[in-house]
């Protein structure tokens, strides 16, 4: 995890510490920085929005990552600790009038409390059936979100009023626009708080939790302490992503909320590269995209056969699938290794190694 | 250290700088000579897929049909039609997509995603049909841009429990059996108010049906508990020809009073003999009536190779939901307005009812500023040889 490459040498120990050691890593984070700043300039609003939702989905991803990944306890109930964010920001910014961080901050803060609450079953259960476990907190929030009135404005779903921060207002035109911004700069924090926490004892006692649990607490890591933080960190994260779902999309509703959307968050970092921060970031991307281009193809090139155009959510499923399981056979790594790989390969040519 | 320190400062600027030099907006056909864009968000492989296929069919064969007549003032309607699965977030991405492509309007589809989509039409300036017709849509103080082109859910539980009174002639009791969602949900509140209001000798309970069921013996033996003779269904025809299915394969004596949704033929025809005197709430006319709106349908199925018999009757609600529309756009650019989101509106609420030849509840349909509700007005039917055989039309509470 933190061994570098072979052939690269540190002259000094905050050269060492350094989250990039390359010029090849520097000239790629430049890129990726200007990418950053021309898609606003170059995507018309409707692509603009698809990467919106993407960038909320990085940092939903980041945060069950830190869970299954890092902390290797199995989640699905991603999207119950999406709906307690989202309903928890909703509600302050709605009902009690908080000012718009503030909400936010609150629902980061309460989804973490849930998130460690429903936590604690992983103090006695382990995997498939932590897995089930998981999934009751899942059902008993979508239960709740389902039946109790509070969470509805009479009988329509929660509506939010445009994001307001201090005297700024998200405006009409440039809706997408502006939240692509503010969601780019949250989810670029995420990412580095992400990678920050596994430089820090926390992030490497989840990790030997993950590894072997026993072995962890022989070392004097305190296992029940690093499984329910990593619960209440995790579903900070989720939380977090929730609460920017629910300002951005304006209208907050179960139905956003259902295991469909558990088991989505889990394929994309499965196939982004579990134990990744930056595979959650490319599974994000990857997983949001597929549905997009696949509709993007048919309705192009399949135009004329209704046959495929009729059947595209059914194709949907079957393409999800289909990806999960080629990614399990090939690369249970994901893109991030395969990422790896790629980069390996120039580097060592024309060497294998 | 201090060097990457001055890069992230100077970028950080960079970006700044750059946020506050905004691109220009989106596309719109609105104002040009080309085809009038709306955007169709359709169910056809979803949860209730069952009849949002032919109400979509129905849409798609109104535009045809119209172009076909010259369009509107000339120019064509160009329907974008896309599948969402019943999902509400791709209902929601779908929106974007029409949105970026400048239509003018949008036809929705269910409950869940028309109330999700509601703020943002508003805000967007979009007239928004859609064929759920929950209470909330027709206020427009809370949806301005929505238009309700049927009687209510809740309307037209209201006429069912009407009519349940009516025909016990005594005190009974209700099992109210609903889609587990905000369709199924939306008419539960306003049927219990409207029992204690009219001081109906009912007794209703509500008991959401589980999706994707094999049957729902369980359910019914809650009902019978309940002792109930009536069971009300807010869902789609296929659960509810199951349960009619049900009730005869457990020897119940219970009467079924469907609403709009599965109120259709294809409940009598999935159910078959156990359809048999179940009584279906359904605002839109069926073919078999054969009404006068409903003759230019059938001339042109006639053309197709098809006939309204095959298509059934959500096909006419497709298709009036879309003529209701198109008129509403053909009275905005009469007025010589610009074509825009809020001139369509203005156009709706202003141009008086709108004809559809007998099949919308009384006949016609009509908006105002002040109420979005199009209709109150719907058709009492029993199954009976397996056809619906009116009972009594143009009811309302």
């Amino acid at each position: 995890m933190a061994a570098t490459a072979t052939g690269i040498y540190h002259r000094s120990y905050p050269r060492e510490l350094a989250l990039r050691h390359t010029r090849a890593e520097y000239s790629r984070l430049a890129l990726l920085v200007l990418a950053m700043v021309a898609a606003p300039y170059t995507l018309d609003f409707y692509w603009l929005s698809i990467v919106n939702t993407i960038l909320i989905a990085v940092i939903g991803a980041v945060g069950l990552n830190i869970l299954v990944g890092f902390t290797g306890q199995i989640s699905l109930g991603q999207g119950g600790f999406l709906a307690v964010g989202a309903f928890t920001s909703a509600l302050l910014y709605e009902r009690a009038a908080l000012p718009a961080p503030l909400s936010i901050a609150c629902a980061v803060v309460i989804t973490a409390g849930a998130g460690a609450l429903f936590g604690l079953p992983a103090l006695r259960l382990k995997g498939l059936y932590l897995a089930i476990a998981t999934l009751a907190s899942q059902e008993i929030i979508v239960f709740i979100a389902r039946r109790w009135s509070f969470l509805r404005d009479g009988s329509a779903p929660l509506s939010v009023d445009r994001l307001q921060v201090g005297g700024f207002e998200i405006s009409r035109e440039l809706f997408e626009f502006q939240w692509y911004w503010l969601l780019l700069t949250c989810a670029v924090l995420s990412v580095l708080a992400a990678r920050n926490l596994f430089r820090s004892g926390l992030g490497r006692s989840f990790m030997a939790v993950r590894d072997q649990d026993i072995a962890a607490s022989a070392m004097g890591v305190n296992v029940i302490r690093a499984k329910v933080t990593a619960f209440a960190v995790s579903s900070g994260f989720v939380g977090f992503a929730g609460a920017l779902s629910a300002h951005y999309t304006e209208t907050v509703t179960w139905e956003s909320f259902t295991l469909e959307v558990s088991i989505l968050y889990l394929a994309m970092i499965i196939v982004g590269g579990l134990g990744s921060i930056a595979g959650s970031a490319y599974g994000a991307f990857f997983m949001m995209l597929v549905p997009v281009m696949l509709n993007e193809l048919i309705s192009g090139a399949g135009a004329g056969i209704p046959a495929l155009t009729s059947r595209l959510p059914a194709i949907e499923n079957a393409v999800f699938g289909l990806v999960i399981i080629l990614f399990l056979l090939l690369e249970p790594r994901g893109l991030d290794r395969i990422w790896q790989r790629m980069k390996d390969y120039i580097r060592f040519w024309p060497f294998r190694y | 250290m201090n060097n990457t320190r001055w890069t992230v400062a100077a970028a950080a600027a960079t970006t700044l700088a750059l946020t506050a030099c905004a691109p220009g907006g989106g596309d719109t056909s609105a104002d040009s000579d080309g085809p009038i864009k709306i955007g169709v968000i359709a169910d056809l492989t979803g949860a209730t897929g069952d009849v949002g296929t032919p109400y979509n069919k129905g849409m798609l064969a109104y535009v045809k049909w119209r172009n076909a007549d010259g369009g509107i003032d000339g120019r064509d309607i160009e329907a974008i039609s896309k599948d969402y699965a019943y999902d509400v977030p791709t209902a929601e991405r779908l929106y974007k997509e029409y949105l970026n492509e400048g239509v003018v309007a949008i036809q929705g589809w269910g409950t869940g995603d028309s109330e999700a989509l509601m703020s943002k039409v508003s805000a967007d300036e979009l007239p928004f049909m859609s064929a759920s017709y929950a209470e909330v849509l027709t206020d427009p103080a809370e949806a301005p841009y929505n238009f309700v082109v049927a009687p209510t859910y809740s309307d037209q539980l209201r006429v069912g429990l009407n009519w349940i009174a009516q025909d016990a002639g005594g005190p009974a009791e209700v099992a109210m059996f609903h889609n587990d969602s905000p369709f199924g949900l939306a008419p539960l509140k306003d049927g219990q108010d409207w029992i204690s209001e009219e001081g109906l000798d009912l007794n209703m309970e509500a008991y959401p049906m589980p999706a994707e069921s094999a049957n729902y013996v369980g359910l019914l033996s809650q009902a019978k508990s309940q002792g109930a003779e009536y069971i009300a269904i807010q869902n789609v025809s296929s659960p509810a020809a199951q349960v009619a299915r049900d009730i005869v394969a457990q020897g119940l004596d219970m009467k079924i009073v469907c609403l709009n949704w599965c109120a259709d033929e294809q409940f009598i025809d999935s159910a078959g003999e156990s359809a048999e005197g179940h009584i279906l709430v359904q605002p839109f006319a069926p073919g078999s009536a054969e009404l006068e709106g409903h003759q230019v349908i059938e001339e042109f199925l006639q053309g197709e190779g098809s006939s309204l018999e095959k298509e059934g009757l959500h096909y006419v609600q497709g298709w009036y939901t879309m003529h209701i529309m198109a008129e509403g756009i053909a009275q905005a650019l009469e007025s010589g307005d610009d074509l825009t989101g809020t001139a369509i509106k203005e156009a709706l609420e202003g141009m008086g009812a709108i004809d559809t030849g007998g099949v919308v509840g009384t006949g016609e349909v009509e908006f105002s500023e002040d109420s979005h509700r199009g209709q109150t007005g719907t058709g009492v039917y029993v199954a009976e040889g397996g056809v619906m055989k009116p009972l009594e039309l143009g009811v309302t509470p």
